[in-house]
């Protein structure tokens, strides 16, 4: 593994239970993110794209193989260090937005911060946290949003909300699976903008999960999976 | 911490918990209103228990000391003894002895027929106390209990003319012969119809020490008036007279049946200074012996009766407590519905780097939010509650027209209510203690939830 690779998983295994027949759904996939890469990954549903993200973001156990992050062994740590890479060096952004309906936007965005804290290593004071959520929140057009309840915001507004809250801390590292899949075709052309915008000038690594073609193409590389393998990994060259 | 903030947020934006929080209020304020009022019935029954007693009662036994010489057939050298004890206070003697309250004489003519009715079977005994008045007011209550009672209680009160001097006879009173006056248990003059100057008729065997043969006799009394101790059994049952009227009359054997002692700090010592003047008094030949237990502090003269009311006090807190776990059952219910309702916030936590200790630690202070605001509300509201108990349920009652508390039965002017802060402090601690363990099994899942199964599928 070499500097510039900012996340590998070799060999990622992963097997579900279910009654009492063992489902194979990844067989040995493998992944090498760059630094200030975007990596765009596509493959048929059910083929196992999100289980691998999930494992990748640490939030999913492999049945084998091991998830390294900027050379630290994710899956080996204790649950709470896990916890804490996850908190300060991955930021989600999910199809289904999961912002806290309890809480407004900027709370919400500030979120991050406040857990970040509980693992007593946050960069950010609460104050400086709250005036970097209300810039972005600016910077994303949701300047009259920012007291408003995930319940009172649109779709597009949500996941606007939702990009926000994955940059609060400045991660190295974007996963985001089907960001747009929720939205229609205008709206998610926006938020997608927005999201690549922001990656570009952060220069972070960034994992896309889509189907959509177009955006891949606005991608470094594209992988395929299929049937748990990454089937092909090479250059800007598209699958149709 | 972000525990703390959700936990708060979690809990303000769902209605339910208050649920949760008015469980754990409506729990400690009945708790300690109950208790309290518990504790002021039990300590008014101490009291009573106590009645005409004081700290100390001395018995001698009626056998001769040890040693085969019989004891003084006067109180007075018993009287100096206890009194030489620098802890002692004031001591006084008594002959008591009982009697048949045979009829009521000169105006009382209801009570005569009553009492002379062989068919009603009804007989009436009385406890007839001869007391050294002086002393007397000096060691016991009875001084008081001459006074005018309270509000509410006073029906029936036949004041003493002179309440320092109440068997002498009230100026211009014509007593009809050379008859001896008396005061009467409030509730035996309303049942008998008595008043001033009523005459009683009092009958009784005496025993003769030498033969062992019963001598009946009977003597007239007039009532000089009243007394109320608030203990039933002496105001239903207790006519005191002068004791050296009462030993002329029953004619026999010692002049007195015990002597009360008052000491100055009966709660400092009372049962040391017991012990010792049963020791000091034998020695003295007052006493048969040191150990046949014939100094007694009240306590120990009325242990059967002051076990049960202690008994009672613990077996009703711990009946109440129970209102403490169904409070915590509540909260342990609207816990598990949150944690049901919320697996995909406690996904969206883990994913944004929280801990499952972290998860735990939301719902752990959601039920000590619960506790706090539940038990601090409880605890302001019982302590006030028990303090005002007596006007809130005058105004409950005239409010609905319905006398809840008859203070009548009870023979209580006022609900007695006593708040002993050791008691709120245990039971507020027991609210927290409650509400936490059972806050703690619903937080304890939501922490081993597996959070992607909350994230995975919408
Ligand atoms: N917890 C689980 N238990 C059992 N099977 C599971 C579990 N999670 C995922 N699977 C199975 O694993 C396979 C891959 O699912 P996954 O969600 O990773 O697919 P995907 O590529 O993201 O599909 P889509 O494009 O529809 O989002 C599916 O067949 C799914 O049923
Ligand atoms: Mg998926």
């Amino acid at each position: 593994m070499s500097d510039s690779q900012i996340l590998v998983a070799k060999d990622i295994r992963k097997s579900f239970q279910i009654g009492d027949r063992e489902v194979g759904v990844l067989h040995g996939a493998h992944l090498s993110l760059n630094r200030g890469e975007r990596l765009c990954m596509m493959g048929a549903s059910g083929a196992g794209k999100s289980t691998f993200l999930h494992i990748l973001g640490l939030l999913e156990r492999p049945t084998e193989g091991e998830v390294l992050i900027d050379g630290q062994d994710g899956w080996s740590l204790g649950n709470t260090q896990r916890a804490s890479l996850r908190n300060r060096t991955l930021g989600f952004v999910f199809q289904f937005y999961h912002l806290l309906p309890e809480l407004n936007a900027l709370e919400n965005v500030v979120l991050p911060a406040r857990i970040a804290a509980s693992h007593g290593d946050s960069p950010l004071t609460l104050q400086e946290a709250t005036a970097r959520a209300k810039q972005s929140l600016e910077k994303f057009g949701l300047e009259n949003r920012m007291d408003h309840r995930p319940s009172q915001l649109s779709g597009g507004e949500q996941q606007r909300v939702a990009i926000a809250r994955a940059l609060l801390l400045d991660p190295p590292v974007l996963i985001a699976d089907e960001p747009t899949g929720n939205l229609d075709t205008a709206t998610g052309g926006r938020v997608l903008e927005l999201l690549l915008k922001e990656q570009e000038e952060r220069g972070l690594s960034m994992i896309l999960v889509t189907h959509d073609p177009r955006i891949a193409e606005a991608c470094d590389r594209v992988m395929a999976m299929q049937d748990g393998q990454i089937q092909s990994d090479t250059g800007v060259e598209i699958p149709h | 911490m972000y525990q703390s903030f959700l936990s708060w947020r979690f809990l303000t934006a769902r209605r339910i918990n208050w649920v949760g929080i008015i469980g754990v209020f409506v729990g400690v304020t009945a708790l300690i209103l109950i208790l309290s009022i518990m504790s002021g019935f039990l300590d008014q029954q101490r009291r009573m228990v106590r009645g005409t007693l004081s700290h100390i009662v001395i018995e001698p036994s009626p056998l001769p000391h040890i040693d085969g010489e019989p004891l003084p057939k006067s109180a007075k050298p018993l009287l100096s003894a206890v009194l030489e004890d620098e802890r002692v206070e004031a001591a006084c003697a008594q002959l008591s002895w009982f009697a048949l309250l045979i009829q009521g004489g000169r105006g009382s003519a209801y009570s005569a027929s009553r009492l002379s009715d062989t068919t009603s079977a009804k007989l009436v005994g009385v406890q007839v106390v001869g007391v050294d008045i002086s002393d007397e007011f000096r060691t016991t209550e009875l001084r008081a209990a001459l006074e005018l009672p309270p509000e509410g209680m006073s029906f029936g009160h036949v004041p003493v003319d002179d309440p320092d001097n109440p068997f002498a006879a009230p100026p211009g009173e014509d007593s009809g012969g050379p008859w001896a006056w008396c005061i009467v248990g409030q509730q035996l003059a309303i049942v008998h119809g008595l008043h001033r100057g009523s005459e009683i008729n009092l009958g009784t065997m005496v025993p003769d020490p030498m033969t062992g043969e019963v001598r009946q006799s009977n003597r007239k009394y007039l009532v000089a008036g009243t007394f109320r101790t608030g203990e039933n059994e002496s105001d239903l049952g207790r006519i005191y007279v002068d004791r050296a009227e009462l030993h002329d009359f029953l004619a026999t054997g010692r002049d007195y049946s015990q002597v009360l002692v008052k000491l100055h700090d009966y709660e400092a010592d009372g049962e040391v200074i017991a012990k010792e003047l049963s020791s000091t008094l034998a020695a003295k030949r007052l006493l048969r012996s040191a150990d046949m237990n014939e100094v007694k502090t009240w306590e120990q003269y009325r242990r059967n009766i002051l076990g049960a009311i202690e008994n009672e006090k613990v077996l009703m807190a711990i009946m109440l407590s129970l209102v403490l776990v169904v409070a915590g059952f509540s909260v342990f219910a609207i816990l598990t519905m949150m944690v049901a309702e919320k697996r995909r916030d406690i996904g969206i936590l883990s994913a944004l780097g929280g801990t499952r200790s972290g998860t735990l630690w939301i719902f752990l202070l959601i039920g000590f939010w619960d506790a706090l605001l539940g038990a601090t509300a409880g605890a302001v509201a019982g302590v006030l509650g028990a303090t005002y108990i007596d006007p809130i349920e005058r105004a409950i009652s005239e409010f609905f027209g319905v006398q809840i508390f008859d203070r009548n039965v009870y023979l209580f002017d006022h609900i007695p209510a006593v708040v002993d802060p050791v008691s709120v402090a245990a039971i507020v601690l027991g609210a927290f203690i409650c509400t936490l363990l059972f806050a703690a099994i619903p937080a304890w899942r939501a922490s081993r939830l597996n959070p992607l199964e909350a994230l995975r599928y919408e």
